[in-house]
């Protein structure tokens, strides 16, 4: 079964990689969105899925490494993917900055906090004229590397589903949910719940950061407003509780089901697919908490390796 | 200085704690020597658990000092004092409900994941759990959890051991291998300080008992002693 299950990933992956030879560029596309989706739901999973802090404003990373990178390709004339890789450590900088006070918050008053900071950088950015191009958006030079975006943000998403396999299945990842579970306890056990609470905060910013700049690279325009949106941190929380919180093929799963369901519906119906997400949000909150793989997990005590 | 005239292994000396307007410990000082069982008894309210969260740290003792081996622990975070030494056990039960029972124990400890594994073996095998380690602890019965929760103090054979009621809803049989156990502890040269209501179980356990009354310390004593002062007996039935 493990073993064929393995196989399967092989060949998904080979099929992956070959698409953009077939595919069409709306195809290529879809699908280079769809892995920044999966990076972006992983990331959340890391911080909130295991400790149980919810992040309620986590497209600030995603925002940071943005203007990270954009900024260093339009001003210095970095390389795009040089810049991606910027943005990821822009946002590892501003998630300690945010980190070490946030942090020390419990419960709602985290899941507030963040969403004033996203607010706030948000102004920030529209500020900062000079430097950001303020409300009217930085424009980068134009580039068609849809291809290249494809391979990059592929490999994000994987890169961060194997991080969140390498921390669910360790020590660390079993320790960050002992603080989802009951902090206190894991105060008194010995684990020192702050410290562990920043390293995972720090994880679940990377991945944010370095697909911000790979989106800024594709849409070759940004502005405060497209990318520090709520929706899209709200989009990341609905995927992840609907495929399953916690564990590591939920964020992705989720990811998949909701990114494609939505593409099909919103080309048909503009404001429909919010809807659609709002009725999903209640659906799994009174029905299925723990999400599919959640349900699953707990209904046959399968490892944590799904 | 303890009676008997050992350095004492934690030395609370006039340690207070209020809330509010409310003092909820109020001046107690208690010296416990190395290799006793301890009880700590008093009516609801008498502020047993508020003294046992000040010297873990959980909360922070207003006035006071607290020494383990000597040295102040007053101050340190609660996972700082884990590693001075210092387990305890919660009146509710706090075990990880969605972590297994053996990742229960997993999670305690700094050794290298093979040692821990089977020390963590040992310790289910030793309250009979073994059967039953890769189940959610949040799926064991009201008395295998406490059980979980006993052992996973131990995963670091720490040398002071605080028990928050530990008899209350196991039952005999499950109770009878606490017991042994915190016996057991002792003979190993544990200290053991335990919060209980069942007086069985303290006058049969323990070797000194502290009486809380009102948050202050209203007697100190041999079981025996204890329960046929008039203070005490006065605490808990009223004039």
């Amino acid at each position: 079964m493990k073993r064929w299950l393995a196989s399967a990933f092989c060949v998904l992956l080979l099929g992956l990689a070959l698409y953009p030879m077939a595919g069409t560029g709306y195809g290529i596309r879809f699908m280079l969105q769809l892995f920044m989706w999966i990076a972006l739901a992983q990331s959340w999973n890391l911080i909130s899925g295991l400790t149980g802090y919810v992040s309620f404003g986590h497209i600030v990373f995603f925002g940071m490494g943005a203007y990270t990178a954009a900024i260093l390709i339009a001003k210095l004339g970095w390389p795009w993917l040089l810049a991606s890789l910027a943005g990821g450590v822009g946002a590892i900088v501003l998630a300690m900055v945010i980190g070490w006070p946030c942090l020390r918050l419990k419960g709602p008053y985290f899941a507030i906090s963040m969403l004033g900071l996203n607010e706030v950088l948000r102004v920030a950015v529209s500020y900062f004229e000079g430097l950001t191009g303020g409300g009217s958006g930085l424009s980068l030079p134009s580039l068609y590397a849809s291809v290249a975006i494809y391979y990059s943000m592929g490999i994000v998403a994987l890169a961060v589903t194997a991080l969140a396999y390498v921390v669910v299945t360790s020590r660390f990842g079993l320790r960050l949910m002992t603080i989802r579970e009951d902090e206190i306890a894991a105060e008194a056990m010995g684990i020192n719940t702050f410290r562990y609470k920043l390293y995972a905060f720090l994880l679940s910013a990377v991945g944010p950061g370095i697909v911000g700049g790979l989106a800024a690279r594709d849409q070759s325009y940004i502005e405060p407003v497209s990318v520090f949106p709520l929706i899209m941190t709200i989009t990341m929380i609905v995927m992840v509780l609907f495929g399953g919180k916690g564990t590591i093929w939920g964020p992705v799963l989720g990811a998949v089901l909701l990114f494609t369901l939505q593409e099909m519906i919103w080309s048909r119906f503009i404001y429909v697919h919010q809807l659609l997400f709002g009725a999903i949000i209640v659906i799994v909150v009174l029905f299925m908490p723990r999400g599919i793989l959640g349900v699953l997990q707990q209904k046959y005590n399968l490892p944590r390796i799904i | 200085m303890t009676p008997s005239g050992l350095r004492p292994i934690l030395e609370v000396d006039r340690v207070m704690k209020r809330f509010g307007g409310v003092t909820a410990v109020d001046r107690v000082s208690l010296g416990l020597e190395p290799g006793r069982i301890y009880g700590l008894i008093g009516p609801n309210g008498s502020g047993k658990t508020t003294l046992f969260n000040c010297i873990t740290g959980v909360e922070q003792r207003d006035e006071g000092e607290i020494r383990f081996k000597g040295r102040r622990i007053d101050g340190l975070k609660p996972h700082q004092i884990f590693h001075e030494g210092i387990g305890r056990t919660f009146q509710i039960i706090r075990v990880f409900p969605e972590l297994t029972a053996l990742e229960n124990l997993l999670v305690v400890t700094t050794n290298d994941y093979a040692q821990a594994r089977e020390r963590a073996q040992e310790l289910l095998r030793f309250v009979k759990l073994e059967g039953l380690a890769g189940e959610y602890a949040g799926n064991l019965s009201y008395g295998q959890q406490k059980l979980v929760e006993f052992i996973r103090v131990l995963m670091t054979d720490p040398e002071l051991i605080l028990l928050d009621e530990p008899a209350a809803g196991v039952n005999r049989t499950l109770l009878n291998d606490l017991l042994d156990a915190v016996r057991q502890l002792r003979d190993r040269g544990k200290t053991v300080l335990l919060v209980e209501h069942d007086m069985k179980v303290v006058m049969g356990l323990c070797e000194t008992v502290f009486v809380l009354d009102h948050g202050e310390k209203l007697a100190e004593g041999p079981p025996g002693v204890i329960q046929t002062d008039e203070r005490v007996i006065e605490a808990y039935f009223g004039r």
